[in-house]
C-alpha cells in the first residue's frame, strides 16, 4: 500500500496549535479520532510515547515521524500536521519540528508500515517538497502537493 | 509444439492483490502443467533506508526484520496451502534485499517464462510510480508479465478449479 493511498484531507491538520511534544502528538491522534480511524486515543498515545522514550523521532530540517505498532488500528493509518511556529521535539539537529507524520500500524502489518515510513524517508529528502508542505495553508494544498510531486 | 509457459513465478508481497495473483497462477499452473514458484522478498533496503534516515533505531530495525521474515513465512505457507488444496505443487523462495532486483534475479536464475503479479496500486504521482516496487519489477522483468485483475472473477475461477 503506497503512502499516497492513505493521504486524505480528513487526516491532515494545518496549522497544528500545540506547543509541546506530548501536546502535538495528542493533537495528531485527535485528528485520527475525529476522522474515525481510531477508538482509544489513550492507548495510541501510550504506544507512540513508548517509542519516543527510546529515541526521539524528530529528524533534521523540521521533520518528525512519530510512529508505533498498535492494535488500536486495523490497517496502516497516517496523520499529517504542520506547525508553522515549530515545536521542540528533541530533533537530531536541535531545530523545532514543523512537519509531522504520525504513522500507526497493526502489529501484524510490518510490511506496509515499513513501506510507508520508507516513502516518508524518501520524500522528505527533497528540500523543495518540505518547503512546499511546510508553507501549505490547508489540508487540500498538502494533498495536492503529495499528488503532484 | 511445447506450450509457451513452462515456468511461472508469482510475486507475493502480503497484499490481497498478490494473494489473488497466486490463485490465478495456481489455476494457470494446473492448466499448463508449468512449474510454479512463489517468491516473497523481505525489503531490507527499506529497513536500511529507515536506519540511515534515523527514523528507526537499531533495535527497531532488528525487530521489524524479524516481523518481516515471519510475514514471509506466513504468506508463503498460505500460498502453499492454496496450491495444495488444488493439487498443484508450488516451490517457495524467501529472499532479502531490494524487491524488484531480487525478483529479476530469481526470474533469471530459474529461467522463468512468466512473472505473475497482483494489480498495481493506483499511481497518484510521478514519484509514486518511480518507487513502487511491483511497478519496477514489471518494468525490469526479463520475461513476460501478467498482471492479475478482477479479484472476484479470479476467486470464482479458483473455487471452481478441480
Amino acid at each position: 500500500m503506497a503512502l499516497l493511498d492513505l493521504i486524505e484531507e480528513d487526516i491532515i491538520k494545518v496549522p497544528l496549535v500545540s506547543a509541546s511534544k506530548p501536546a502535538v502528538i495528542k493533537e495528531l491522534i485527535q485528528v485520527l479520532k475525529d476522522a474515525g480511524r481510531i477508538v482509544d486515543e489513550n492507548k495510541v498515545y501510550e504506544a507512540v510515547m513508548k517509542r519516543e522514550d527510546l529515541s526521539s523521532t524528530g529528524l533534521e530540517r523540521g521533520i518528525a515521524v512519530p510512529h508505533a505498532k498498535t492494535d488500536q488500528v486495523k490497517t496502516l493509518t497516517v496523520a499529517i500536521g504542520v506547525s508553522p511556529a515549530g515545536v521542540e521535539f528533541n530533533a537530531m539537529d536541535g531545530a523545532p519540528s514543523k512537519l509531522f507524520f504520525l504513522i500507526l500500524a497493526p502489529p501484524d502489518q510490518s510490511g506496509p508500515h515499513i513501506e510507508a515510513l520508507a516513502d516518508i524517508a524518501r520524500i522528505t529528502r527533497s528540500d523543495a517538497f518540505c518547503r512546499l508542505v511546510g508553507a501549505a495553508q490547508s489540508a487540500k494544498e498538502i494533498v495536492d502537493i503529495f499528488c503532484e510531486d | 509444439m511445447d506450450g509457451p509457459i513452462k515456468k511461472i513465478l508469482v510475486y507475493i508481497d502480503g497484499t490481497e492483490q498478490s494473494i489473488t495473483a497466486a490463485q490465478y497462477a495456481i489455476c494457470l499452473s494446473k492448466l499448463t502443467d508449468a512449474e510454479l514458484t512463489a517468491l516473497y522478498v523481505v525489503n531490507t533496503r527499506a529497513l536500511n533506508d529507515l536506519l540511515k534516515a534515523r527514523i528507526f533505531i537499531e533495535s527497531e530495525q532488528a525487530e521489524y526484520q524479524r516481523d518481516l521474515h515471519a510475514d514471509a513465512e506466513r504468506y508463503l505457507n498460505h500460498v502453499k496451502n492454496l496450491a495444495k488444496s488444488k493439487g498443484v505443487t508450488i516451490n517457495t523462495e524467501n529472499r532479502s534485499g531490494t524487491p524488484y532486483l531480487e525478483i529479476k534475479n530469481v526470474l533469471t536464475e530459474k529461467g522463468t517464462d512468466l512473472l505473475v503479479i497482483g494489480e498495481l496500486s493506483r499511481i497518484r504521482s510521478r514519484r509514486d510510480e518511480f518507487f513502487n516496487e511491483t511497478e519496477r519489477a514489471m518494468r525490469s522483468s526479463p520475461c513476460s508479465v501478467l498482471i492479475v485483475k478482477d479479484d472476484e472473477k479470479v476467486w470464482n475461477m479458483f473455487d471452481k478449479l478441480v
